[in-house]
């Protein structure tokens, strides 16, 4: 409940703060169409602030927060059953998608794509690794890049980000 | 009809032919890994496809997009896990036949249901199409932006819990669109960053919006334990299962003709037309009892459904630029990338492109029966790909995706921001179609927008010019109707959960 009453403020308070920003705009006929966008938006976040208040029992809330109404297989099981957001493996995962983007500017494509591949395999699944594992993650890794080359620099002729090697 | 049989061979180029068959292969393998939802297949795809000659591009599209439907399935029957959304209604007989050892007889009469219930909607889409653009082409720029709105509306609807959340992600896609430089002022707009500049490409945001989120959902899955697939090889069932198969008639029917319905609807998509065939063979059956125990006929009914969807769904798509599912959606992006507008442009314009394209959809239907025929017995195979794997081999695609096609880095940042802030959005219920479809919309509401308001001021006035005609009426009601069934299943829905914690 908290935490979709956050959620309705945001969205009511982003769209305030999108509407005070047209002010800023060189040209007001440029703002014309984002003005109309930018007030049903707020009228949406008021509604589904509107729902979170009103709407106070778990079951009812689960509902409303699935992808699909027409899909209740998606709809979230009772919160007390779901295990625990693994938050560490996603915030790692995160990371280690940050740090690409930074290396591949440097390092190229290709590089930055083999080295990834290897410590996205090597650190997320870190739990359950064996020499053997270890030696087919690698393997695989190399066979994927290679094949990416091939089909993107040999065959397609495609520009990718350029780095040391490539 | 005419148009389709002289325009029929351009799909037959030996280029083309092997564009299908790579795409249809790839679509059935995509569509039965568990994790990779066939949209997400379908947005990684577009980016290839903007190398290649528009014909060639779309036909690659519209193989992965057929055949993923039907790939769907494998993963359906074997683990009880449907590989997309429109494969629900496969699994309630699918897997209670494989865990009887004949899961080799389900998929073999899936792919034969979804050829016949394919075909028929192909058939009704190349009828249909053409008289539906020409009554387009009497649109101005009032009715093109209600119908913009139209679309937006009905995705909000299709994907999302929550019609005002839904509603929200459409309008937020289309503030997207905006950012950058305005297209009739040339002043910039919401360009709170260097790497906006540019504003924000329909490639960058399809692959953020669907790829990211699922990178992050494959890492919470990491220790997650699928079920074994339940696979028993059985030979020579082929020729019993084919006359079996097209003894059930009376499924073949309801599936195709109800899928081809559903279809048309925007919106409605495979989900919903699987569901309803699958009530309606089991209301028309003499053996009730048997169905959800694993009866052939629900397998039938249901895959034919679904396959005779596909058809019908692009000829909204096509001629009003309304797709009826989110992997349309992508589809529509795939249709811009390449400079082609749907609506009567495609049929006045790009006449030969579009019928080839047609074709090629046609085609593939066929090459989905006969590859997933002869692959059926290897599907089990793809279950076992570890997701470790998938995190790292969509990332890198993603990103070699949203590179390509500007050469920009902006892009990759401006693709991985949009997945993260969709990945946390999925969380409070929030969906990326609306989001993608606002994005793709977004130009052809605004550029409508200000041209109707040009129009109208010299005129009758703003509010009249937007508010008066029958069409404009006729699609306002429209999108009225649409959020007030949107509604309606959100009430609904609310009431099924009420009573359930009672």
């Amino acid at each position: 409940m908290k935490k979709d009453l956050i959620i309705a403020l945001i969205l009511l308070g982003g769209s305030l703060a999108l509407y005070a920003s047209l002010s800023f705009m060189e040209e007001p006929a440029a703002a014309s169409f984002p003005r109309v966008v930018i007030i049903i938006m707020g009228f949406l976040g008021l509604m589904v602030l509107i729902q979170t208040v009103t709407i106070k029992q778990k079951g009812e809330r689960q509902v409303l927060q699935s992808d699909s109404v027409a899909n209740p297989e998606k709809v979230p099981k009772d919160s007390g059953n779901v295990k625990k957001y693994p938050f560490g493996t996603v915030a790692g995962c995160f990371l280690l998608i940050v740090v690409y983007f930074v290396v591949m500017e440097r390092l190229g494509f290709y590089l930055s794509a083999f080295l990834f591949f290897i410590a996205a395999t090597f650190i997320l699944g870190r739990k359950d690794l064996t020499l053997h594992k270890s030696i087919v993650r690698i393997g695989i890794a190399f066979i994927f890049t290679a094949v990416l080359f091939v089909l993107f620099n040999r065959l397609l002729v495609v520009q990718t980000p350029k780095g040391l090697l490539f | 009809m005419a148009e389709f049989i002289q325009y029929f061979p351009l799909a037959l180029t030996s280029t083309n032919i092997l564009t299908l068959i790579l795409g249809v292969i790839g679509g059935l393998i995509l569509g039965a890994t568990p994790g990779l939802s066939p949209t997400m297949a379908v947005a990684l795809l577009v980016p290839f496809t903007f190398h290649m000659n528009p014909t060639t591009g779309l036909v690659l599209l519209g193989a992965v997009y057929t055949s993923t439907v039907a790939g769907g399935a494998i993963s359906a029957i074997l683990i009880n896990i449907p590989g997309a959304p429109a494969n629900i209604a496969t699994l309630l007989d699918g897997h209670p036949m494989a865990k009887q050892g004949k899961s080799q007889k389900a998929l073999y009469m899936c792919f034969i249901s979804s050829l016949v219930g394919g075909l028929f909607g192909m058939l009704v889409m190349v009828l249909f199409t053409p008289p539906m653009a020409k009554i387009a082409l009497k649109f101005g720029p009032s009715e093109m932006f209600w119908v913009a709105i139209f679309g937006i509306t009905v995705m909000a609807g299709l994907a999302s819990g929550s019609i005002a959340k839904g509603l929200f992600g459409g309008m937020f896609g289309l503030l997207i669109s905006t950012i950058g430089y305005s297209p009739i002022l040339g002043v910039p707009r919401f360009v709170f960053h260097d790497v906006l500049i540019g504003g924000v490409a329909i490639v960058p945001a399809l692959i953020g919006l669907f790829a990211i989120p699922q990178v992050f959902s494959l890492a919470e899955k990491l220790n997650f334990q699928i079920e074994r697939p339940h696979y028993k090889p059985q030979k020579g069932i082929l020729f019993k299962t084919f006359i079996d198969n097209l003894k059930m008639g009376k499924a073949l029917g309801i599936g195709s003709v109800v899928g081809t319905i559903i279809g048309v609807i925007p919106g409605a998509g495979g989900q919903v037309s699987g569901l309803i065939a699958y009530d309606q063979i089991r209301k028309f059956s003499k053996n009730t009892q048997s169905f959800g125990k694993g009866n052939p006929e629900g397998v039938v009914a249901a895959e034919s459904a679904n396959n005779a969807m596909v058809g019908p769904s692009l000829i909204p798509l096509l001629t009003l630029s309304i797709p009826g599912s989110p992997t349309a959606a992508v589809l529509l992006g795939g249709l811009l990338i390449h400079g082609l507008f749907p609506g009567p442009d495609l049929f006045l314009n790009n006449v030969s492109i579009t019928y080839a394209f047609i074709a090629s959809l046609v085609l593939a239907q066929l090459a989905m029966c006969i590859f997933g025929l002869t692959m059926s017995r290897y599907s089990y195979m793809v279950m076992s790909v570890p997701n470790l794997y998938m995190i790292a081999a969509v990332t890198v695609l993603a990103v070699y995706g949203t590179y390509s096609v500007q050469n920009s880095f902006a892009d990759v940042i401006v693709m991985f921001s949009l997945g993260t802030l969709m990945y946390i959005g999925n969380k409070f219920g929030f969906s990326a179609a609306p989001v993608v479809l606002g994005i793709i919309l977004g130009p052809i509401a605004e550029d409508n927008f200000l041209k109707g308001k040009l129009i109208a001021e010299t005129d009758m006035g703003v509010f009249a010019y937007f508010f008066s005609g029958s069409m404009n009426i006729i699609i306002i009601l429209l999108c009225a109707a649409s959020i007030g069934y949107s509604i309606y299943g959100e009430i609904k829905a609310i009431k099924k959960a009420k009573e359930n914690l009672r």
